[in-house]
Parts: C-alpha cells; sequence; structure tokens
C-alpha cells in the first residue's frame, strides 16, 4: 500500500518562486541559478532572498521570505548547509508549498544529523522538499530552471515527452546536455540528490498521472523503499514507459555509490531482477539510455518481432540482420504479393528479398517506392531504413521521402545512417520531424528489441490484469 | 534464525507439492544395506558444520552390495567425527540428468526473492542466475529460464522447460510463506519426466 504522496505540482508548475542565497556575486550557485530563471522567461513572480543586498540583477531583493508578503509555491534554496535550517523553518513560517534544497553538506558527507533535521522541519510544515545536495528541477513548459550551470555551459532541451529522473546531479547535466543535441524534448528533469523527503517512488508516482510525460527516463544508484517501488511499478510500467539505468552493478561501483549520494546500493541482481519483473526498459549505459529514450518517445509499440530492412547498402543491410539475428529479433519474409509488387516496380534492379537493397545509386524515387509498397506488408511488424548518403543518389530528397511515409505509417519505423557533417544534416532534418536516427547497426536493433520486449509486458500484463492494489 | 533438521525441510517440500528424494538417517550399515534393498545408494553426512559436503568428502555414492555399503558406512562414520554433532543419512541415487540449483533469499530491499540456474560445479564458475520477486507468476518463471545463457542445457531444449515453471512456482510459494530466510535446492537433477531433488538447506 503505498501511503504517502507528495504534490510536487508547486514545484514544477509554481505561480511564484523564492530564490534564497540569491548573490550578487556571478560565481555563486545562488546567482545562476536567478540569471537563469531571468533568461528562460519565467513568467510568475521572482523573490531573490538577500541577507545583504537591496537588489539582485535589477529585482528587489528581501531579507527573508517572512518579508515578502505574498504567497510563495516554491523555494529554491542555495545556502550553506547549516544556514538550510532556519531557512526553511522560515520557509514554513511563510506558508511556502515546495522547496527545492541544492545546498551540498548533509548525509553525503556524513552530515546525517543536519539532515533528518530539515527533514523534520519540512514534514512539520508540509513542505514538498526535494533534495538536499542536487540539481534541482526543470520544467521547460513552465520555463522551471533550478539548475545552477549556466545555459552557455549546458544546452537547454527543448519541450517534449521525456521526463528525465536522476538520482545524480553530474549524470543529470551530462544527459540533459545529450538531449538537448537528440531530436526529442523534455517534459520535466528532475535530480533529487540525496533524496531525505522526497524520493524516487514519489517522483514516480507524480509522473505516473502526469500528462505531459509520455517516457520517463531515469538515473539511480538505489531505491529507498523497495517494496513501495514494486506496488508502484506494477501500476506505472502498464502505463508508460520507464527506461532505467542504474548505477553500481559491481561491487566496486557499489562502494562508489555508497559514498556518493549516501544511498543504499542494494544487490545488482535483486534490482536487475526487479526491474526485468516488473516491466522496466533496462539500459546498461549513457548510450542505451539515449537510444531507448528516442525510440520510445515517438514509436508505437510493435505488434510482433519481424523487420523489413530497406537499404542503399548490400553491407549495412548484412550488418543489420547480423543484428537482428544476434538480438533474437527476425527478418520478416515477405508475402507472394509483396514480392510480386516489388518485381513489377524494380524489374531485375532490385531482388525481391528481404533486406531489399535499393542498390547504391538509388534516390528519393527507389526508396519512395519501396516504402509504399513495404507499408502496408502484412508480414512486417517494424521497419528499418538503411539511408547511407555519400551515396550519389541519397540527399535530402530522401530524407524529406522518409519523413512523409513516417508520418503515414503506424509500425515502428527508425533509419539508421552513418556519416560525418552531411549525414548529420540530415539526421537532424528526420529526428525533429519525430523519426529516430541512429549511427549503428547495434543502437537501432537493440532499440527496436526494446519496443518489443516491452510491448510484451504490457500485453502480458494487461491479460494478467497485474493490480497495483496489493 | 535456524537452520531446519532435514526431515523437518523434506516434509515442508512436501506439504507444496515437490517431492524429495528417498531418504533415510540410518545408523549403522546394516540400516544402510537394508534402505539400498539390492539397488545403489547414496550415503552422505549431515552436519550443520559442513557446508560443502561433497568438496569435504563427505559424500559417497553409487554403493551397492553389503561390502560396500559397510565400507562406505563406516569411512563415512569416521569422517564425521570432525563435524560432530553429525547423521549418516542414505538415499536413493538420483537418476541422471541437468543439475540445477533452485534457491531463495531475503533481499534487504525488496523482500523475498527466488533464484534458479545452473546448478552443481557450474554454479560458481559461470554464476548463470535468474531471480524475481516472490510470488512469482507463470509467466514470471518462464521469463527467469530465458533469462538464463544456459536455457536451452536447463530445459533440456524446452522439453523440461513446462516442469521447471512448476517447480519454481511452488518453491516461490513454498519461500514466502513458510517464513524461510534462505533455501538452497541444489542440485535438483532435472530430466525428460521427472526431477530429484538431492540436497536440501533451509533456514528459517
Amino acid at each position: 500500500m503505498i501511503k504517502r504522496r507528495f504534490n510536487l505540482k508547486p514545484i514544477l508548475k509554481p505561480r511564484s518562486v523564492a530564490i534564497i542565497g540569491a548573490s550578487r556575486d556571478p560565481e555563486k550557485v545562488g546567482h545562476v541559478i536567478l540569471q537563469n530563471y531571468l533568461d528562460s522567461g519565467y513568467s510568475g513572480k521572482l523573490y531573490p532572498v538577500n541577507k545583504n543586498a537591496e537588489d539582485v540583477s535589477g529585482l528587489k531583493a528581501y531579507k527573508s521570505v517572512l518579508d515578502i508578503k505574498a504567497q510563495i509555491d516554491l523555494a529554491v534554496v542555495a545556502v550553506p548547509a547549516e544556514a538550510v535550517p532556519t531557512v526553511l523553518e522560515e520557509c514554513g513560517k511563510a506558508h511556502v508549498k515546495g522547496a527545492v534544497v541544492v545546498s551540498g553538506g548533509f548525509a553525503e558527507i556524513g552530515r546525517d544529523d543536519l539532515q533528518e533535521r530539515i527533514v523534520r522541519i519540512a514534514d512539520k510544515y508540509g513542505i514538498a522538499m526535494i533534495g538536499p545536495n542536487c540539481l534541482g528541477v526543470m520544467d521547460p513548459r513552465s520555463r522551471i530552471d533550478t539548475l545552477f550551470l549556466p545555459t552557455y555551459k549546458l544546452s537547454r532541451p527543448k519541450i517534449g515527452g521525456v521526463s528525465f529522473v536522476s538520482q545524480s546531479g553530474a549524470v543529470g547535466s551530462t544527459v540533459l546536455d545529450l538531449i538537448s543535441n537528440e531530436g526529442f524534448g523534455l517534459s520535466k528533469f528532475i535530480s533529487y540528490g540525496n533524496a531525505a523527503q522526497i524520493d524516487e517512488t514519489d517522483i514516480l508516482h507524480y509522473l505516473m498521472d502526469d500528462d505531459e510525460t509520455k517516457v520517463i527516463i531515469m538515473y539511480i544508484e538505489g531505491i529507498k523503499r523497495g517494496k513501495e517501488f514494486i506496488e508502484l511499478a506494477k501500476r506505472l510500467t502498464r502505463k508508460k514507459p520507464v527506461i532505467v539505468l542504474k548505477g553500481g552493478v559491481t561491487s566496486e561501483g557499489s562502494i562508489a555509490a555508497h559514498s556518493h549520494t549516501a544511498a543504499m546500493a542494494g544487490s545488482a541482481e535483486a534490482y536487475d531482477a526487479v526491474f526485468r519483473q516488473f516491466g522496466f526498459v533496462v539500459a546498461r549505459d549513457l548510450s542505451e539510455l539515449m537510444w531507448f529514450a528516442k525510440a520510445f518517445d515517438t514509436e508505437n509499440l510493435p505488434e510482433g518481432d519481424r523487420i523489413a530492412v530497406i537499404t542503399n547498402g548490400g553491407g549495412a543491410g548484412v550488418l543489420v540482420t547480423d543484428k537482428i539475428s544476434m538480438y533474437g529479433l527476425r527478418l520478416a519474409e515477405f508475402s507472394e504479393a509483396a514480392e510480386k509488387e516489388i518485381k513489377g516496380t524494380f524489374s531485375k534492379l532490385v531482388a525481391a528479398k528481404n533486406p531489399l537493397d535499393l542498390v547504391g545509386d538509388a534516390g528519393e524515387k527507389r526508396y519512395s517506392q519501396a516504402m509504399s509498397i513495404i507499408q502496408n506488408e502484412k508480414n512486417v511488424d517494424m521497419i528499418i531504413a538503411i539511408v547511407l548518403f555519400q551515396t550519389p543518389g541519397a540527399d535530402s530528397k530522401v530524407a524529406a521521402a522518409m519523413i512523409h511515409y513516417k508520418t503515414i505509417i503506424e509500425k515502428p519505423m527508425i533509419v539508421i545512417s552513418i556519416g560525418a557533417d552531411y549525414t548529420e544534416v540530415h539526421k537532424k532534418m528526420m529526428e525533429s520531424s519525430g523519426l529516430p536516427v541512429y549511427d549503428s547497426p547495434a543502437a537501432a536493433v537493440a532499440s527496436l528489441r526494446e519496443l518489443l520486449k516491452y510491448a510484451k509486458y504490457r500485453k502480458h500484463a494487461d491479460n494478467a490484469g497485474i493490480s497495483g492494489k496489493g | 534464525m535456524h537452520m531446519l533438521e532435514y526431515f523437518e525441510a523434506e516434509k515442508l517440500l512436501r506439504i507444496y507439492g515437490l517431492s524429495p528424494i528417498r531418504s533415510k538417517y540410518v545408523s549403522s550399515a546394516q540400516e544402510a544395506a537394508s534402505f539400498s534393498d539390492g539397488d545403489e545408494i547414496v550415503l552422505k553426512v549431515l552436519s550443520d558444520k559442513a557446508v560443502h559436503k561433497s568438496k569435504a568428502g563427505l559424500v559417497i555414492a553409487g554403493l551397492k552390495g553389503e561390502d560396500e555399503i559397510t565400507r562406505g558406512y563406516e569411512e563415512l562414520a569416521r569422517k564425521g567425527k570432525g563435524f560432530a554433532p553429525f547423521r549418516i543419512i542414505a538415499q536413493d541415487m538420483a537418476k541422471k540428468g541437468t543439475e540445477i540449483i533452485i534457491g531463495g533469499k531475503i533481499d534487504g530491499q525488496f523482500g523475498s526473492m527466488i533464484m534458479v540456474g545452473l546448478g552443481g560445479i557450474y554454479v560458481e564458475a559461470f554464476k548463470d542466475v535468474s531471480l524475481r520477486v516472490c510470488p512469482i507468476t507463470e509467466y514470471d518463471a518462464m521469463q527467469m529460464l530465458d533469462d538464463l545463457r544456459s536455457r536451452d542445457i536447463i530445459t533440456g531444449g524446452g522439453e523440461y522447460k513446462n516442469m521447471i515453471i512448476d517447480l519454481l512456482m511452488k518453491v516461490s510459494r513454498m519461500f514466502g510463506e513458510a517464513g524461510l530466510k534462505e533455501l538452497d535446492l541444489n542440485p535438483v537433477i532435472v530430466r525428460k519426466g521427472g526431477y530429484d531433488i538431492v540436497d536440501i538447506r533451509m533456514v528459517k
């Protein structure tokens, strides 16, 4: 039974924000946070709190939250650890609803006492608190950005449907930077650090019912409440895909995890088992996290494991075929009708077999003809289009044709394009239109495999009526 | 926490529809011979102090006839003194098959978990095991086997997959309901049409 529930809305959708520790010194965390709010165009009320300044970045500064005579939804706390309890007390008295404590210096360095103190204060006043020792939160829709990393160093992702939950701040910011370079956009970013009060289960609980979140990706080193986590997972993964990367899978890793965010890393095998049993998509590294995220963001779930491959390079087709068999998927066998159509369309130029090799000089016409045959082929569950842009016929028209078919095909369809600058331009073009592009056969096929695995889990869970009521 | 006595553990297995191999404590060579009734048997020293019985030479298999059984019994009676208190148990010989391990543990974070993997000498070498949180469903049991690299070896190319799935579900139920803390059924020897639970270790 899940007994507790925190409302993260005041933190992610605040109408007013106090930045406590907003400094005039550009080197200070509190200054960067305020500046980011100003840069991002946050439209709610913004109150810098600074004991020693009359104004910060052109805004009137307050000595304490108690001096702000207005409702404050969110307090971002960036003061030295020793000062946090007093600041939180004041927040409580000022009826602040949520707090993000970015300050470090708590359980992660052995100050469990100080951490317990701030939890008691937050609980006493009913403040929903994220942190301490965290990067905080981002919500591009509400233009909330508590990150103390300047925008010129860390690019911010565009608005989208992927929410990213990270225990670690460093992994969090790295992945955000990577996401900003991908085709998919961000719904929420929540770095929760020491999870003193709000932990991963609370956050997932909120995101489960968040309509702006379509896919959840998470980096964790440990889970605080295993049994509640499982109860939630039973409902959560039936509703939306959750891709998880767990740090600390080897014993050495576990020791590092312990000293990192003071989280207890349980046995790696048990975590892995729980993730698999309850329908999580398991990523083994940051690359897989990115690959899978973009597939789940745009693709429907497949009905089966049969893949059609079309290509303008025979060798690339062979490499993809190898991965398909290695990852336990199947090459589709074209129906007689499709074979006949292929022969009729291409005469002797293209052999009517899978992978469908359109030959090295294939241009927009051949790709479009092939896609139009394959889009309705009943023996095909998923489509991989290999487009090698180094060849004579492959240009922007081919990319545009792929985008066109992406909009009308409901089966999972992804592109593999491997190459440098010219390829990169076309990759961006396709990805920004919601067509995932991978730069290796392994990345592409592994992503399809995860889609299929998750599809099977969903089907099984729906049939079995797995319930999260227990 | 204490280890369950062998026949106490055996009884628990039977309650959950699991059938361990025929066994009996014997306190003389004659008793062992009469247990054998002309068939090949195994003699083992049971002691809380002896965890790795085979490595310590406390298991003698393939004994047949009064002479062999007497020699085996006397050898174990002598060796057993190093692990006192101890008892000697006689068992039927298991039929040939694949050795698997079925186990259970309490995970600090997630509670009761059940495990299956390639058993016998391969347990340590390959560490090819798969876990799930109890209680498991039939689907979970199937997935557990699919997770293993050795799935084709363990299931005889799928031939006795259903039997192992049934075993796992029964063990999962027993582990959770009986309040066990640790469980080792290692090895369980599986083959087409049957299995033998040869060794039992339960901690409650």
